[in-house]
């Protein structure tokens, strides 16, 4: 809106909009040292407490990464959908992680193939009926969604659709950076309606596939919503830490600015209470309904049931939503790029506490004791690592920012009230 | 535009000087005046413009608003307030289980906690603003200039305030000359009338007092009184239909008012598997002497969980039932399965009730005397068909009168050996039915020779004052009006019964006798009598609760102690007036003794 600073884009080839060398040069070490601690993880896992525990492990790593790169599409759908001008700035470093969903879909072969061997899902185990004692007319009802052959495939559609959803749109954008054609925005725009529809529906079912069936008999309608909000909070986390890191190693640097760290701010302080709405909402019911097929999910992870999640599930509550609730309420710490990215990095770290929760009090083992923790912990960090690694190798071959993009100038220009 | 221009107002007219006012063109001007206004040291100046302008506020040097403290102030009362007021509502002033969660149960109170917070702070920054500007303020001295309106057009204006410590009415001008401002004007109070119109106030007044009228109404319906049915604002509560027990509803698919209980629920307070305190009967001593009527007792009290599992419905479940009832259940199930499903479907104390008048009435009809010989017959060989033999309807009668009326006796007998013939025929499936069980709960199963039930010999409940007021409470309404305040046998309706010759009455036990104290009659036996009922005398345990019985009998106990108390036995502290009391009498009795020997041997002399 102001008009005596309007700010003119830099030229396309600007260096500004090139990938740090210093982050290029990581990219080899972290997509190898990555994978190594990806596997090395499982692996651990997987010999020591068995291959429940380690796939537990991976699908926790997996979750972690694919939220954030599912987050990212959304922001990015929202963004057309929504016709954001703030945004543009930051929307390339959305889309750098948005199409990691391509090799996350690679990826997810190991949990595609678990539902195959049965070493996850308790429901491909064929004793479980007996064992927990379901009548038998509800668990055919129950096998008749939860089998691998329609698990497999239902996996299958939701990457065909995430995949060509997000591939279109970082086509599309990677084409308006060398002919700036305003009609490419305008079919992105056209496109993101039906495009987040399609979206919702496959989060929530995947969320009720690869998380939720974990524990078959119980279920949660809210769950999808769940892993949603953990993925859109984590996604925007992701978004102001990578920019900032952009930033502080010299890309950027005069297009990012405190007023997009204010907005990032803003949209994380909201998505940190709709985690902790949602989050309560799905617990407050089961709480209060108080019935043995519900409650039975929140007692392995309940103060008092579980010495290990359940202390987990008190942190959450007050580190995943209280402290930052407070931490980033203030627009004096909204307005403090640094701050901004240290809470994003803290709330990127309990997005893994949340996940972890959610996760691996299936596998039946605790936290693992120290093995279980270093596993686990090498599975995110490398899960992570390679990613990052991928994002960085990606964004050397383009530009950082939709240089472009006909409302460049608007999101350069931008300021908050 | 500028050849409208009114002739400026100046002080000269009278009116205040309220500060100056110029006018800019464009954003870019306005802005570099704001700063240098703002250099100048002005610190109560104000811009108007068409729309919203980035970095104004920074221009103007105008500080970061307090607002959003009060907002987190306000969110935080709100709180507070959602808490407090749930926690001594539902948690102290007016404890309400609900949904069987804890009265004070925060993940119930968090969402009102979250409305009332976000009720709190939007109010906080809603009025907060509105404080924060000075608001409601119906007029401004800026709106006199004519030339204001276009502040909403595409005029930009800077106000310097003539409450500024550096105003003066020449310097602010000049200040805004320099800095290109045009149409430079002070702004004067407004001279309009301050009066608020007459017809405003009219208006404002005839609302008031209408308003007033609902209270009004209100108010005397409270101090009147009238005869006229309530008037119903919500029918809808007011008019729901009340159903009795027995009656039919169409609400419900089984057609009955009453709901059953849950399968596999109890009913809150109901849980009470503790027999012995059911019973009056030591369960353990009974198993050892006679397993089978403890199993049937056990499983009688349980018949409503036994339904259930004879249905089918639940299976697995009630593994504490099945503990309980363990040995007994089966056991009864496969012996004597016919006994199964009467016993469910009919309360056990309905049988007494149902058996004696009959067994009374034949008593009546037929003469006892021809019987007697029959029956003398019989008391030698009971001993041991009384056990099994179940047509043992009134055995506890037998043994209380067995002292007073033997003759009765064979008269009790007698629906066991005459009355099948006459019922058979017409009833024998039933009669089959609650024969067996008729004797199990009900009456202390004792022949008119040894009652071998090894009752409690002792109250379960911790004797108290407040259990004797209890207890005393209770005798007072259930059994006084026959056994009488004082329970001497003479209460209201025995009075009543004497006076017009009721023959079928039997009079009520003196509760003073010997052979109802405890070292004869212990309390279990008692408490067995109270529930179960015993000749005449209706069994209690449908309308009194079991703790209460308990407390009846240790009333009882307390009556009898009253009228055959040793001195030994009253407190210490009245000990010593009823001393003085009996050395008084006695000093009279020897005084009046001494008297009458005195006189005697006056006059024998």
């Amino acid at each position: 809106m102001s008009h005596h600073q309007a700010v003119a884009p830099k030229p396309a080839d600007d260096p500004a909009f090139t990938m740090p060398a210093l982050l290029s040069g990581m990219s080899l070490p972290l997509c190898i040292g990555g994978l190594i601690a990806l596997v090395g993880g499982a692996f651990l896992g997987t010999t020591s407490l068995g291959g429940k525990f380690g796939m537990s492990a991976y699908l926790t790593a997996y979750m972690y990464a694919f939220t954030i790169a599912l987050g990212s599409l959304f922001f990015v759908l929202i963004q057309h959908l929504a016709r954001a001008g703030w945004s543009v700035v930051v929307r390339r470093v959305a889309e750098l992680m948005m199409v990691m969903l391509l090799p996350l879909a690679l990826m997810f072969l190991p949990i595609a193939f678990s539902v195959w061997n049965g070493s996850l899902y308790s429901w491909t185990d064929p004793g479980y009926q007996a064992e927990h004692g379901v009548p038998a007319a509800v668990w055919a009802e129950k096998i008749r969604w939860l089998n691998p052959q329609w698990f497999t495939f239902r996996a299958l559609l939701y990457f065909g659709i995430w995949c060509a959803t997000a591939w279109w749109y970082y086509s599309k954008s990677q084409r308006q950076d060398e002919t700036g054609e305003v009609t490419l925005t305008e079919s992105m725009q056209a496109r993101s309606g039906p495009a987040v529809i399609l979206f919702s529906f496959c989060t929530a079912f995947a969320a009720f596939d690869w998380v939720m069936s974990l524990a078959p008999m119980w279920f949660s309608t809210m769950f999808g919503v769940y892993i949603f909000t953990g993925s859109i909070l984590s996604a925007h986390c992701a978004i102001a830490l990578l920019s900032f890191v952009l930033q502080k190693q010299g890309a950027i640097r005069d297009e990012v600015t405190i007023e997009h760290y204010h907005d990032l701010g803003k949209l994380i302080f909201g998505f940190i209470c709709f985690w902790g709405y949602i989050a309560f909402s799905q617990y407050m019911l089961i709480w209060y309904a108080n019935i043995p097929e519900e409650t039975h999910w929140f007692a392995g992870r309940y103060p008092g049931f579980s010495d290990t999640f359940g202390p987990i599930a008190i942190a959450l509550m007050v580190l995943h939503w209280g402290l930052p609730f407070l931490g980033i309420m203030s627009r004096h710490v909204r307005r403090r790029p640094w701050a901004v990215a240290a809470w994003s990095l803290y709330i990127l770290v309990m997005h893994f506490v949340d996940l972890y929760w959610a996760i691996m009090p299936e596998a039946n083992l605790g936290a693992g004791g120290v093995v279980g923790v270093i596993s686990s912990l090498l599975c995110v960090i490398g899960m992570v690592a390679l990613m990052l690694g991928l994002v960085i190798v990606v964004g050397s071959g383009t530009r950082l920012i939709p240089v472009r993009d006909p409302r460049l100038g608007e999101s350069l220009a931008f300021e908050n009230i | 535009m500028s050849e409208t221009k009114p002739a400026p107002k100046t002080v000269a007219d009278g009116n205040t000087v309220h500060g100056v006012v110029a006018e800019f063109s464009d954003v870019d001007s306005l802005l570099a005046a704001c700063e240098r206004v703002r250099d100048a040291g002005y610190t109560k100046a104000d811009a108007f413009t068409p729309f919203p302008v980035h970095g104004i506020d920074k221009a103007l040097g105008i500080k970061p608003t307090v607002l959003p403290w009060i907002a987190l102030t306000a969110g935080a009362i709100g709180t507070c307030t959602a808490l407090t007021m749930q926690i001594w509502m539902n948690g102290i002033d007016y404890q309400y289980i609900i949904s069987g969660k804890p009265y004070i149960s925060l993940p119930a109170f968090i969402p009102v906690s979250f409305e009332l917070t976000i009720l709190f702070a939007s109010f906080g920054t809603f009025f907060g603003m509105w404080a924060l500007n000075g608001l409601p303020r119906f007029s401004n001295p800026m709106f006199t200039s004519p030339r204001f309106d276009r502040a909403t057009d595409d005029t930009f204006f800077l106000y310097l305030d003539a409450k500024d410590k550096r105003f003066n009415e020449e310097g602010a001008k000049a200040l805004l000359g320099d800095l290109g401002g045009a149409y430079i004007e002070p702004v004067v109070e407004d001279d309009s009338p301050k009066k608020i119109p007459s017809f405003l106030l009219i208006a404002i007044a005839v609302v008031i007092a209408f308003s007033m009228i609902p209270a009004l109404v209100v108010a005397r319906m409270r101090v009147t009184k009238s005869s006229s049915p309530r008037f119903h604002i919500f029918p809808d509560m007011d008019f729901s239909p009340a159903k009795d027990a027995q009656q039919i509803s169409t609400l419900f698919a089984d057609g009955r008012a009453m709901r059953p209980d849950v399968p596999g629920t109890v009913s809150r307070g109901g849980l009470d598997w503790d027999v012995d305190f059911q019973t009056g009967i030591d369960m353990e001593k009974l198993a050892q002497v006679d397993a089978p009527r403890a199993r049937q007792l056990v499983a009688m009290m349980q018949s409503d969980t036994e339904v259930v599992e004879a249905d089918g419905e639940v299976a697995g479940e009630e593994e504490a039932v099945k503990e309980v009832v363990e040995e007994t259940t089966e056991e009864v199930q496969a012996d004597e399965p016919s006994t199964d499903e009467p016993s469910a479907d009919e309360p056990a104390s309905e049988e007494p009730a149902a058996e004696e008048p009959e067994a009374e009435m034949t008593e009546e009809a037929e003469a006892p005397a021809e019987e007697e010989p029959a029956a003398e017959e019989t008391e030698s060989t009971e001993e041991t068909p009384a056990e099994e033999e179940p047509a043992a309807e009134e055995p506890a009668e037998e043994e209380m009168t067995a002292e007073e009326t033997p003759a009765e006796e064979p008269a009790a007998e007698g629906p066991s050996e005459e009355e099948p013939v006459a019922e058979a025929k017409t009833e024998e499936p039933e009669a089959e039915a609650s024969k067996p069980e008729a004797p199990t709960a009900l009456a202390p199963a004792s022949g008119p020779t040894v009652d071998t039930t090894p009752w409690l010999t002792d109250n379960p409940l911790a004797i108290d004052a407040a259990v004797l007021q209890r207890g005393q409470q209770q005798f007072n309404i259930y059994c006084s009006v026959c056994h009488g305040m004082n329970g001497r046998g003479n209460g209201l309706v025995n009075q009543r019964a004497q006076r017009i010759l009721a023959t079928t009455w039997t009079p009520p036990s003196n509760l003073h006798d010997a052979t109802l104290y405890q070292d004869v009659y212990p309390d279990g036996k008692l408490f067995g009598t109270i529930s179960n009922g015993v000749r005449k005398m209706p069994g209690y345990a449908a309308q009194i609760r079991a703790k209460d019985r308990w407390a009846i009998v240790s009333y009882v106990r307390a009556l009898q102690a009253s009228q055959n108390a040793s001195l030994e036995e009253v407190p210490a502290s009245q000990r010593e007036a009823i001393e003085k009391k009996q050395s008084e009498v006695k000093a009279e009795l020897e005084k009046a003794a001494a008297e009458e020997a005195a006189k005697a041997q006056k006059t024998a002399t």
